[in-house]
């Protein structure tokens, strides 16, 4: 017999709740694995608020109709720093079969131009690493394509941080060593990203409830907004969904966060799966597109 | 592939010779699978896997683990049966009995990989059955178990054949039934359906067995085998399939399995296909440590 583990300790019920509070309010899911994090942060908020109990904490949770606490809650969960390469089957997917897609739906029209839109880029990881995939299909799917990716947050420290492109410690700990030497030059303790990629992508401030700002926002092939939604009530993400699907090409896809979901947010975009990771493609797409 | 070669393949399935036999404490614990819970006897199933030695070694290692959050040691099925249930410890006894006819040294599909995506498939389906109302969680579990044992029939049988189409799956990353016809002129559902009947499954794992990748073509079960037919595919889907990345897209709706199924589950029209794949990452430990511990037992 092998030496036995310590068992993990028992879950409080209430954590369960929180959890499907936290899927219907936000629409992030927080799976079984995870309970035992989500009840630790639970712990540590209700040890900030004085709360006595799971119980009580999921009452407060339950009538935060200004949704203050949940969103203490999230930050609370989620990592706030982002990374570069951050959901890889999310962008093996991205490569493999959604952008071989859009070649071929653009292939049938006059305009050969892939657009993707990172929406809610913090520091500017994201939309690197969607220039960094681009760039290395240049010279086969995209060679007779040009491309860019536009990144767009609402806070501008975080985008003066994405302009400059220097990064370090948690941003690059997914970075393999092929990317590093393609794509970044070392300097000082960071790595500074290069100017080849940094020409592909262009960083603006977008408040995604400006309906006409977003208007501008036009013929998206790939729009990918991780963790963003899940601070807006229901309303204000019926609002950007509807945004996202203006702006959005027919052929086109949306990417969310891991265990991100739209269920009963949206109409206009209908789930599909690809190996290992979840997107949204338009309701009205035609219908037999998929395999 | 010519007639001449697949009239050999079928030649040699008809007498399955070189199948094991089926594992003798199984097919009592499917009988009693059948049954509702209430109307099962603790004492019958303790005694039926008392009696067979390394099948309640294997039981008890099992429901000693980590895996079940155990505080004390169990050293008795009975025991086991008082702190686990009696369902859990019927499926623990299930799952370790048919582990046994795969064994560990067989290359043509890597044995861990593939009894890990029948167990994910048998957990997912129960919950699947559950969350849609389906009458039958229990024998959702079973027929999510089983339904690929024609895979071992191919490994066993026909194991050249069979390791040219799983190599010619994993080369142009398509499902293994597809490349299994392509190469072989046969699938596992065929070579699944046959074993059914030599092992005398009863009419709706038969079908299971015969047909979740063709649910619209079910007789009698139709909606048990669309139940399967989608478990499978999203298992297969969210890296727990073959041991290999089927590169394509899905959109559940379009399958022919959720036209069957929601005929008998209305449940299925309000559906949320997202939260029921991010729950399936809450069985993947589940599956991992089980599936070792039996194997690591054996």
């Amino acid at each position: 017999m092998s030496p036995r583990m310590n068992p993990m300790p028992p879950l409080n019920p209430y954590v369960s709740r929180i959890r499907d509070l936290i899927y219907q309010e936000a629409g992030i899911f927080y799976a079984e694995n995870k309970l035992h994090t989500l009840q630790d942060r639970c712990e540590k908020r209700m040890g900030e608020l004085g709360s006595l109990s799971l119980q009580t904490y999921y009452e407060q949770l339950r009538v935060d109709t200004a949704r203050s606490e949940i969103t203490s809650l999230l930050n609370n969960i989620t990592v706030g720093e982002t990374c570069f390469f951050r959901n890889q089957p999310q962008l093996d997917a991205l490569r493999r079969i959604v952008l071989p897609r859009i070649v071929q739906a653009q292939e049938k029209t006059a305009v050969h131009k892939i657009r993707i839109w990172s929406a809610g880029c913090s520091t500017g990881e994201e939309p690197y690493t969607l220039a960094m995939l681009m760039l290395e299909e240049k010279a086969g799917l995209l060679k007779d394509f040009s491309f860019d990716v536009q990144a767009t947050d609402l806070n501008e420290l975080s985008l003066e941080h994405a302009r400059k492109g220097l990064y370090g410690g948690y941003s690059v700990r997914n970075l393999t060593t092929f990317f590093r030497q393609k794509y970044f030059t070392s300097a000082g303790d960071s790595l500074q990203i290069s100017p080849r990629v940094q020409a592909l992508v262009n960083f603006s401030r977008v408040n995604l409830f400006d309906s006409a700002r977003m208007s501008l926002m036009k013929a998206m092939d790939i729009i990918v907004c991780c963790n963003v939604l899940i601070y807006f009530n229901s309303a204000s993400k019926k609002t950007v969904i509807q945004h996202f699907c203006s702006s959005l090409q027919k052929h086109g896809y949306l990417f969310l966060g891991h265990s991100e979901s739209l269920y009963g947010i949206s109409d206009e975009f209908r789930l599909v799966h690809l190996p290992s990771a979840t997107a949204y493609v338009k309701a009205d797409r035609e219908q037999g597109a998929s395999r | 592939m010519n007639l001449e070669a697949k009239n050999a393949i079928m030649g040699r399935l008809q007498s399955l010779q070189q199948m094991p036999s089926i594992p003798a404490s199984l097919y009592p614990l499917l009988k009693y699978m059948e049954q509702p819970a209430e109307k099962v006897s603790i004492q019958k199933i303790v005694d039926l896997i008392s009696g067979d030695g390394s099948l309640a070694a294997q039981c008890l290692r099992v429901a000693n683990s980590p895996l079940y959050g155990r505080s004390k040691d169990i050293d008795t099925i009975r025991g086991a049966v008082m702190a686990l249930g009696l369902r859990r410890m019927q499926n623990i006894a299930t799952s370790c009995c048919v582990l046994k006819i795969l064994p560990l040294d067989r290359t043509e599909i890597d044995p861990l990989v593939f009894w890990e995506h029948s167990l994910g498939c048998a957990l997912l389906c129960r919950h699947f059955a559950k969350s849609i109302n389906f009458d039958n969680p229990e024998k959702a579990y079973l027929a999510g178990l089983l339904h690929d044992l024609g895979i071992v029939v191919n490994v066993w049988v026909l194991p050249k054949e069979f390791a040219a189409a799983v190599e010619l799956a994993r080369k142009r990353e398509i499902p293994i039934h597809e490349a299994e016809a392509e190469s072989m002129g046969i699938t596992h559902c065929e070579t699944g359906k046959i074993l059914a009947e030599k092992w005398k499954f009863g009419p709706d794992l038969r079908e299971v067995m015969g047909y979740h990748h063709d649910p619209a073509h079910a007789h009698d079960y139709r909606s048990l085998v669309a139940l399967v037919s989608l478990t499978d595919l999203l298992c297969r889907m969210r890296g727990l399939g073959h041991g290999f990345t089927e590169v394509r897209e899905i959109d559940f709706l379009e399958e022919p399995g959720v036209a069957v199924l929601k005929t008998e589950c209305p449940e299925l029209q309000k559906f949320d296909w997202a939260r029921f794949t991010f729950e399936l990452e809450s069985h993947m430990e589940e599956v991992h440590q089980l599936v070792n511990m039996v194997y690591r037992a054996a």
